[in-house]
């Protein structure tokens, strides 16, 4: 049946966005939060994730063009970055944050640059995939696993 | 059906008797009533972590400040358990902590950081946490914590 293929195709695009790490355990958390009373939980916290972090990542843009580069207030912005990719499982955004804050730490501007570049790369990557695999499984109607059953 | 924004209650709304079993995850019931609070600036951080403690039984609030964690507890909240962000915007993490054990607050406190910063630690340590951790939020380590509260 056309439906079943449609959740099955579902069922891969999201088990590659953990097989190609993009995604790590926390996304499955997300899931978890997710119930008949908030059937879109997911797909609304990773809107708010988008939504928050472009105006972050504008600070940090606007950060890094300064001279000399206030490094403090860079970290303090990561922190912010960070925690919020945190919060939706975004594993590759994390890691180049995480990266961020090591040449942040010995005051490597332009490593910080190239840091937040990749960065923002993998940032836009995910929100592709992530609005894909969202059509997709709006399309593809309510499943099983979908959401948590109450009990 | 209310959006899954600020405010927000997860599916469990009682923490007695709660026994989810789902994808492999077992949330245990708690003999006690046990209440938490979030002092996050970030939203997204917000609501992720308040769901999170539901899952695990903890009816929680969340706050964005220092500020409005301890004007809480001044106005006679209690809680069990509470976890601060290494970054608030005004009043810190760890002043916030040594504020509410200044207050008198007796509950578990958990230090919470997204990037980790050296003196972060101490400093939570020495204003009275009793743990340091990074995020995200975990039931990994969240329910040996309220297994031991509720005992």
């Amino acid at each position: 049946m056309e439906r079943n293929q449609m959740h099955r195709q579902v069922s891969v695009m999201r088990q590659s966005l953990f097989d190609q790490g993009y995604l790590d355990e926390q996304f499955i958390q997300l899931e978890e939060l997710q119930d008949d009373a908030n059937p879109n939980f997911v797909e609304e916290v990773v809107t708010l994730y988008y939504r928050d972090s472009s105006r972050l990542i504008l600070s940090i843009d606007q950060a890094l063009e300064r001279n000399p580069l206030d490094f403090n207030k860079l970290d303090t912005y990561m922190h912010q970055f960070k925690g919020s990719s945190t919060s939706i499982g975004a594993k590759k955004v994390k890691a180049e944050c995480t990266q961020f804050r090591e040449y942040c730490k010995v005051g490597n501007g332009e490593g910080c640059m190239r840091t937040f570049q990749q960065a923002k790369k993998e940032y836009t990557i995910l929100k592709r995939k992530l609005e894909a695999y969202f059509q997709q499984a709006r399309q593809s109607g309510p499943s099983e696993t979908a959401c948590r059953p109450r009990n | 059906m209310a959006p899954a924004i600020e405010g927000m209650v997860p599916a469990i709304e009682s923490s007695e008797g709660n026994n989810k079993m789902n994808k492999g995850y077992q949330y245990p019931s708690w003999k006690k009533k046990l209440r938490g609070l979030v002092v996050d600036n970030e939203e997204l951080c917000r609501i992720v972590e308040k769901g999170i403690m539901g899952l695990c039984g903890v009816e929680t609030q969340a706050v964005e400040t220092g500020e409005a964690a301890v004007e809480l507890i001044a106005s006679g909240a209690t809680f069990d358990i509470i976890v601060i962000d290494r970054f608030l915007p005004s009043m810190t993490g760890p002043e916030t902590a040594r504020k509410m054990r200044e207050m008198g607050v007796e509950s578990k406190i958990i230090g919470l950081f997204a990037l980790y910063f050296e003196g972060d630690e101490e400093e939570f340590v020495a204003a009275g946490v009793d743990d340091f951790k990074e995020k995200p939020l975990s039931p990994n380590w969240l329910v040996p914590m309220l297994r031991e509260l509720d005992n």
